[in-house]
């Protein structure tokens, strides 16, 4: 994969953690996390997020 | 890989090391078997990083085949093998070549350059910045924060040996706005290779380019009654400008509408039509005639800097001097960056403004990463002339109205596009602020979409 520059791991964070604070199923085991930014965080970190950037 | 592997190791330190583990990391290496390993140990070499620090000579001194060795030691590189072994590295050409120029002429062994290539790889790229970085904002804040620092400090101030310089802010300005004529103009002429240890020839120079004036060399008395005027000529001062009686006089004869007689000691000057306002005319063009020397440059001094002599002028006038005999033309420079695009080209204006705007910022002990300066520098001079920054300049031109509304005179600038009926496309970072839209930069660019499982 390619990496991510700092302002787009920013926004996909951003755009996850608003979808699980509205309420998307987490995909991965949150283990007490419930900080929807750090559960974002980590499933970036995991590659899960089905999110992707659009370079142009 | 082997060189993880080895690195773990080595965190124990030589002699924790057991002789097993040791032979097994050497046997890693390219070439070496767990025979040669053992050899390799038995000799001293405990680690990978003993191996490869070894010159080739040793190794083959024990035994291990040329090729191996070779490709093993620390052995000199030359040029050639060093662009080689450079090729597929993503490397900027200035980075490779200041790279080879330090490698070159050192034993080193190929792991060890690899090595060093990747840490200068990582550092390259630490130093980079991120596509939709703000670049200019952070220029523009990282010029102007130390901009209220100077402020506080010194205005104007006399420098050293003669000469006096505009520091500090006032000079800053004068950089950025790209003023046609700086408040003190100054040349830094250097000379050739031959002439640059000659003191006599660099004085010489010196005269020859600084301006003398009439006045300089002689008194000057009007005649009202006889409707002449009496130069009474200073010898010394002509010696020491090393002009003679001839050129003088041939200088004088030179003014229209006048008679020049040359009475040894005096020099009598007289309109053709004798009245007064002949004479009155004649006199305000003799007053401040130029007998010898550039235009513009009023002074002239002798320095020796970094071990050669260098000529310092105030005021400027590259053009005539550069081509004077003796004087290095690729190096010597002025302080006026208006000058600069009409001698020297637009790539040494964008120069200029670097080196002026870093020597101006150093000067007051201000550090400002180069890169700020070089983008502004570019900005200026993108369009192959010399642009300020502010209003009339690079502001001025800005294809959104409403940017341009943001920055100065804002009434004008609406009224003048209601006008012309102006639209603005909103593609630039204070329309959308004013608009109240995310800005097209950093996160505000990014645009995200779905990713479907492979």
């Amino acid at each position: 994969m390619q990496e991510l520059t700092r302002f787009e791991r920013a926004r996909i964070i951003g755009a996850r953690a608003l979808q699980i604070a509205m309420g998307a199923p987490v995909l991965i085991k949150v283990d007490g996390v419930t900080d929807p930014v750090e559960i974002a965080e980590i499933e970036l970190m995991e590659e899960i997020i089905p999110i992707t950037v659009r370079r142009r | 890989m082997a060189m993880s592997e080895n690195q773990d190791l080595d965190l124990g330190g030589v002699g924790v090391e057991s002789k097993k583990g040791s032979i097994r990391s050497i046997s890693s290496l390219p070439g070496i078997g767990e025979h040669r390993a053992e050899v390799l140990y038995n000799a001293g070499f405990r680690t990978v990083d003993d191996v490869i620090k070894a010159s080739v000579d040793e190794l083959q001194d024990l035994g291990i085949p040329n090729e191996i060795a070779t490709s093993l030691g620390r052995r000199s590189l030359g040029e050639k093998e060093l662009s080689d072994l450079l090729v597929g590295y993503r490397l900027p050409q200035n980075l490779r070549v200041l790279l080879i120029e330090k490698i070159r002429n050192i034993e080193i062994s190929e792991m060890e350059l690899k090595r060093a290539i990747d840490e200068l790889l990582a550092l390259y790229k630490q130093i980079t910045v991120d596509p939709n970085e703000p670049v200019g904002t952070v220029a523009a804040q990282s010029m102007g924060e130390p901009g209220t620092q100077m402020t506080m400090r010194t205005f104007h101030y006399a420098g050293v040996a003669e000469t006096s310089v505009t520091l500090g802010l006032p000079r800053l300005i004068e950089i950025m706005d790209a003023r046609t004529e700086p408040s003190t103009p100054l040349m830094t002429i250097y000379l050739k290779e031959g002439y640059d240890q000659n003191l006599e020839f660099a004085k010489k120079l010196a005269i020859e380019i600084s301006t003398t004036k009439l006045l300089d060399l002689c008194e000057m008395r009007v005649d009202l009654e006889g409707k002449s005027m009496i130069l009474e000529v200073d010898e010394r001062a002509l010696e020491s400008r090393r002009v003679t009686g001839e050129e003088l006089v041939d200088k004088l004869s030179s003014q229209k509408n006048c008679e020049v007689n040359d009475m040894g000691e005096t020099i009598v000057i007289s309109p053709i039509e004798k009245n007064y306002r002949q004479l009155q005319k004649l006199f305000f063009s003799i007053k401040d005639m130029r007998v010898k020397g550039t235009p513009e440059i009023k002074r002239a001094i002798v320095r020796r800097e970094r071990g050669e002599y260098v000529i310092i002028t105030e005021g400027s006038n590259l053009a005539p001097v550069l081509e004077l005999e003796g004087v290095d033309a690729s190096r010597s420079t002025t302080n006026d960056i208006y000058e600069i695009p009409k001698v020297l080209g637009i790539e040494a204006t964008r120069n200029a403004i670097i080196r002026e705007t870093v020597s101006t910022l150093e000067e007051q002990h201000l550090d400002v990463d180069v890169r700020h300066v070089m983008l502004i520098a570019d900005l200026m001079t993108k369009d192959g002339g010399l642009k300020a920054i502010g209003r009339h300049g690079i502001s001025g031109e800005k294809a959104s109205l409403l940017a341009r509304a943001a920055f100065e005179i804002t009434v004008n600038h609406l009224l003048d596009g209601a006008m012309r009926g102006e639209v603005d496309h909103l593609d630039g970072v204070v329309e959308n602020i004013i608009t109240g839209q995310p800005i097209a930069v950093g996160t505000g660019k990014v645009s995200l979409t779905m990713k479907w499982s492979d």
